[in-house]
């Protein structure tokens, strides 16, 4: 049962690394920086807890609003910034905290051991769950608990105005300025939301894993970011998440039998997935089902 | 005064090795640059298929033990076939409206030959042959490597082919109409598909190049090589600017150099940062990159 | 054709005949019956883990190679006893984290819910760090919900790992104890070198802990004057300015603490600048097979503390046995055959039963008889097993000559 729980713990955290991209690319940008905004969200919530003895509530809501104004404050440069040239400043950036936190040291004694991030060695000890005696179980339902907000906030706003206006900008930037959005406050809003997104899912990152480091939170995480909402679909939440399940729960646990061959066919699926399913797993036309399989009215 | 006089040298030193070096990273920008160009996608396996052909390339090398020259050449030609697979696999048959599922199918096809290379040899670093590599020129208080001088030069000698097979020769002249006006080019009878394919197997050529010359210069192959090398490629396209060759060679050669520079200022540990500042001060800049025309709606 | 026991013509004949015929029949039944128990299924499982992607690849092979063959010989040699008198065959399984943390972390607890009752990994220290910290810290801490499953590592090197969890144990060598020798043994033997200067790969955890924290001080403390270091990252290709550094620092020893991609880079470029120090010494984790495939050339002379090479018939023996199944023995896979065999030693006397139903029992037994050892038997000798879950492993020297390593020195003996 551990196992399944520890298996929903990591679903849940990479669907909220998927989800910040997922708010970012409705706007139709392609943002590499989201694993850098995990970084600082967990580094800051793992400080957060290990230096100044936080709870974990306070701590990753804390480093969920510094990381959305940093990614609010990048939102501004990425504005000159347009299309493919876009994906490389915001990997570019992304590098850049990553290369920020290799050279971070900040250690507190406590007792009579060093604690707290050392450079190119990590962070280590983040023990806030073992030592508050959370069970693998209870950990998985905290996290599903954000999981399921942020995605109920993120299918609200979809059904509103707010989600018309992200996806507007996303479709055709000259059209919607045209009808009176202001592309700025548009765009760097949705990166903060997505800022806002990663700090939470960095933060409970740095909490499950207990040890983090520079490594982690590198071009390999970044392009994780951006495959869960691309290979999901971008006309739904729930694409992300089956995107998740997708990578995570089947290509990387389930074909574990595959032994070798598994790796192998980690690359070659998604290319095979990306030339079936061009516009994701659940693109619109799943979606227009799913709504009126629920009941809704169907739209246009 | 002495001790400045010395800082000057190694800045200079630097500097020379930077140059040399960035004539790798040029070639690689070139190839993406290329794409771009052409078909206004990103192709993220490019740095990857050309390492995954100066791989191929030590076929010819262990068992035929064949001169360094036909060594590179083999990998030049690996790459363009590997090239030409990654076009089939990600580009041709997915629609072009969808940048997005491009970006992420060269994406899988990166991880794919990723690991083909892993599995085939374990991980392990593989020894690569080099020319002239144990002459070392001094000049003055200069040393320059020999063996990256001639990578310098046959970088050259590949930009120079290029660019002779661009504006000189009809598949040039394909590959630039279908880049400038795609439809009009089609109304002329050139075909799309087959100039995309090509500039793929053009670009994957450099590419092997590249790789080749990587692998000489370090020594050694290593699975390690593939993102480092996407990420610095990546940032030489964006500096030179989307879709100019031209851009491409000068944004090489000044990332190399200023990398070197970097280090030798500030520590290996800060080094990629200020590289990474000085891509977002090109994009603050000049956002169009060196030689990039300012973009009007897409 | 009649079945049934025989009727003889004669009758008293077949009357005797007919009672030992009973007898056999019912002797056959009852051992037949016996042996049917004995081969209830009492397999002995044990979890191997570790890399088997990416640059490290070889790593995983290695180990899996070495443990299936450990494996075969114990059951070759009749297997473990388990508590109640029976007997059990060992089986190994392996999976690949791909040196990541998280699915470190989903290989052990898929392992935890298997019946295995201990693993053996992983390869990268980057994720046994993570992997000891969701482990119970504390033995019989209530508080505390971390996964109870012991693990003994075979390769993770990074020091002071095993002190995170009292369920962590490791067979690596105690690199700072190797070096301190090392450093020692050259000063009694090279009298004439007085300075070191070092090269750093900064980015990977094992090696800057290295040359900080061990080569660096042990050095020092062996009255060598250090000079300083030249730092490079993991998948750097331009050593210039550093191997620069090196020439004008003009140190006696260069001591390399990196891995074999950018030692192999390293070296070539201080062959270009020719930079020919007195002494090389290297890391640990590069005295294999990688570092000679990649440039033995260059590395002609480097040498390497190591905790295994076939100086003994036991490391002989094992090497061959790994080579027959598709690895290689070095000082990361050996420390898994040596893993292999105190786990047979600690189960026999632990009282484990492997049944599925004393699965956690049985883990908590390992726990406990892992943690009560003081010593173990190892391929060059005894090794000491420290209060922590460490190892003191004996050790010899290496260096690499003509495209093998070969033993330099064996400051055992």
């Amino acid at each position: 049962m551990d196992f399944y729980y520890g298996m929903a713990q990591l679903i849940g955290v990479h669907t909220l690394l998927g989800l910040s991209a997922y708010v970012v690319l409705l706007t139709g940008q392609v943002s590499m920086a989201q694993a850098g905004f995990f970084a600082i969200g967990a580094y800051l919530g793992g400080m957060l807890t290990v230096l100044s003895d936080w709870h974990i509530v306070p701590a990753m809501l804390l480093a969920a609003v510094a990381t959305a104004l940093v990614a609010a404050i990048v939102g501004f440069p990425a504005l000159r910034v347009k299309g493919l040239m876009l994906v490389v400043a915001t990997l570019a950036f992304g590098e850049a905290v990553r290369l920020f936190w290799f050279n971070f040291d900040y250690q507190v004694a406590k007792g009579d051991i060093q604690v707290g991030p050392l450079g190119g060695e990590g962070f280590k000890q983040i023990r806030f769950f073992p030592e508050n005696g959370w069970t693998t179980g209870e950990v998985a339902l905290f996290i599903w608990f954000w999981v399921v907000l942020v995605m109920l906030a993120l299918w609200w706003m979809d059904r509103s105005r707010a989600g018309a206006v992200l996806r507007a900008v996303g479709e055709d930037e000259l059209a919607a300025q045209s009808v009176g959005i202001n592309l700025t406050s548009v765009k760097v809003a949705a990166m903060g939301a997505g800022g806002f997104i990663a700090g939470l899912g960095g933060a409970i990152y740095a909490h499950y894993t207990t040890h983090i480091e520079h490594s982690n939170f590198g071009v390999v995480l970044a392009t994780f970011a951006i495959a869960y909402p691309i290979l999901g679909g971008l006309s739904n939440v729930l694409g992300t998440l089956i995107a998740v399940i997708f990578i995570q729960g089947v290509l990387v646990e389930a074909l574990r039998f595959l032994g070798d061959w598994r790796n192998l066919l980690f690359g070659a699926l998604i290319v095979l997935a990306m030339n079936v399913r061009p516009d994701g797993l659940f693109d619109a036309r799943v979606t227009r089902l799913l709504k009126r399989l629920l009941g809704f009215k169907a739209d246009a | 005064m002495e001790d400045f006089w010395w800082n000057v040298l190694d800045t200079a030193q630097s500097i020379l090795d930077g140059l040399m070096f960035g004539s790798i990273y040029a070639l690689i920008g070139i190839g993406f640059t290329l794409i771009f160009g052409v078909m206004h996608k990103i192709n993220l396996a490019y740095a990857a298929a050309s390492i995954g052909g100066a791989y191929a390339s030590l076929v010819v090398y262990v068992h035929l033990d064949a001169p360094a020259l036909l060594v590179f050449l083999s990998a030049a030609l690996a790459s363009g076939l590997i090239g030409f697979l990654v076009y089939l696999c990600c580009f041709r048959f997915i629609p072009t409206e969808r940048p997005l599922a491009t970006l992420m199918s060269s994406v899988g096809m990166l991880i794919f030959i990723d690991e083909v290379v892993v599995h085939v040899t374990a991980g392990f670093p593989e020894p690569y042959p080099a020319i002239f590599d144990d002459v070392m020129l001094v000049i003055g208080p200069f040393w320059i490597r020999g063996d990256l001088l001639l990578i310098f030069g046959l970088s050259i000698v590949a930009m120079l082919v290029l660019l002779y097979v661009l504006y000189r020769t009809q598949l040039g002249i394909a590959t630039r109409a279908v880049a400038q006006q795609p439809v009009a080019a089609q109304l002329c009878g050139i075909s799309r598909e087959t100039t995309n394919g090509l500039t793929f197997v053009i670009s994957g050529m450099l590419g092997g190049l590249a790789g080749a010359m990587i692998g000489a210069s370090v020594g050694v192959l290593s699975p390690l090589l593939a993102l480092p090398l996407t990420v610095k490629g990546l940032i030489v396209t964006v500096i030179g600017g989307l879709g100019s060759i031209p851009g491409a060679i000068v944004a090489g050669l000044l990332v190399g150099a200023f990398e070197n520079v970097f280090q030798f200022f500030r520590g290996v540990t800060e080094r990629d940062m200020y590289v990474m500042l000085l891509l977002f001060f090109f994009l603050v800049v000049r956002p169009q990159g060196i030689f990039g025309r300012v973009s009007t709606r897409d | 054709m009649r079945h049934g026991i025989l009727k003889p013509d004669i009758q008293l004949g077949g009357d005797i005949m007919h009672r030992v015929m009973t007898a056999l029949g019912v002797t056959a039944l009852a051992l037949s019956m016996a042996t049917v128990a004995a081969a209830e299924d009492r397999t002995v499982k044990i979890a191997g883990f570790g890399a088997k992607s990416g640059v490290v690849r070889s790593f995983g092979i290695n180990t899996e190679a070495v443990m299936q063959a450990a494996a075969e010989q114990i059951n070759a040699n009749g297997g473990v006893k388990l508590a109640d008198g029976s007997v059990g065959m060992i089986e190994v399984t392996f999976d690949d984290d791909r040196c990541n943390a998280e699915e470190g972390i989903s290989v052990i607890r898929r392992i935890a819910s298997t019946d295995a009752i201990v693993g053996v990994g992983p390869t990268c220290s980057n994720v046994a760090e993570p992997l000891f910290g969701i482990l119970q810290g504390s033995v019989d801490d209530a508080g505390d919900s971390g996964l109870q499953f012991p693990i003994f590592t075979d390769t993770a090197i990074k020091g002071g790992l095993a002190k995170i969890s009292d369920w962590a144990f490791r067979n690596v060598p105690n690199e700072s104890e190797m070096y301190r020798s090392l450093f020692e043994w050259l000063q009694s033997e090279h009298p004439d070198a007085k300075t070191v200067y070092g090269g750093v790969e900064e980015d990977f955890a094992h090696s800057r802990f290295t040359w900080y924290n061990v080569m660096k001080p042990r050095s020092d403390e062996a009255g060598y004057e250090v000079k300083g270091e030249s730092k490079w990252l993991l998948n750097d290709t331009n050593f210039t300015t550093q191997v620069r550094e090196m020439r004008r620092a003009e140190a006696d020893i260069i001591a390399i603490s990196a891995h074999p991609f950018t030692t192999c880079g390293v070296l070539k470029e201080m062959a270009r600048q020719r930079v020919k120090p007195m002494i090389l010494v290297g890391l640990t984790s590069s005295s294999s097979l990688e570092t000679l495939n990649g440039c033995a050339e260059q590395a002609e002379g480097i040498i390497i503390p190591t905790s295994f090479a076939p100086v003994t018939d036991a490391a002989q023996a094992a090497a061959d046995a790994a080579a027959a199944k598709g690895g290689s023995a070095d000082l990361h896979s050996a420390a898994a055959w040596e893993i292999m065999m105190t786990l047979k030693d600690v189960i026999e006397n632990a009282g484990v039963m492997a049944k599925p139903d004393t699965v956690e029992a049985d883990r908590r037994a390992i726990r406990d008889g892992l943690a009560a050892l003081n010593e173990a038997e190892g391929l060059l000798g005894k090794i000491q097993r420290t209060d922590e879950g460490e190892a003191i492993k004996p050790y010899v020297f290496v260096f690499a000559d003509e495209g093998a390593w070969k033993v330099l020195h064996d400051p055992g003996s």
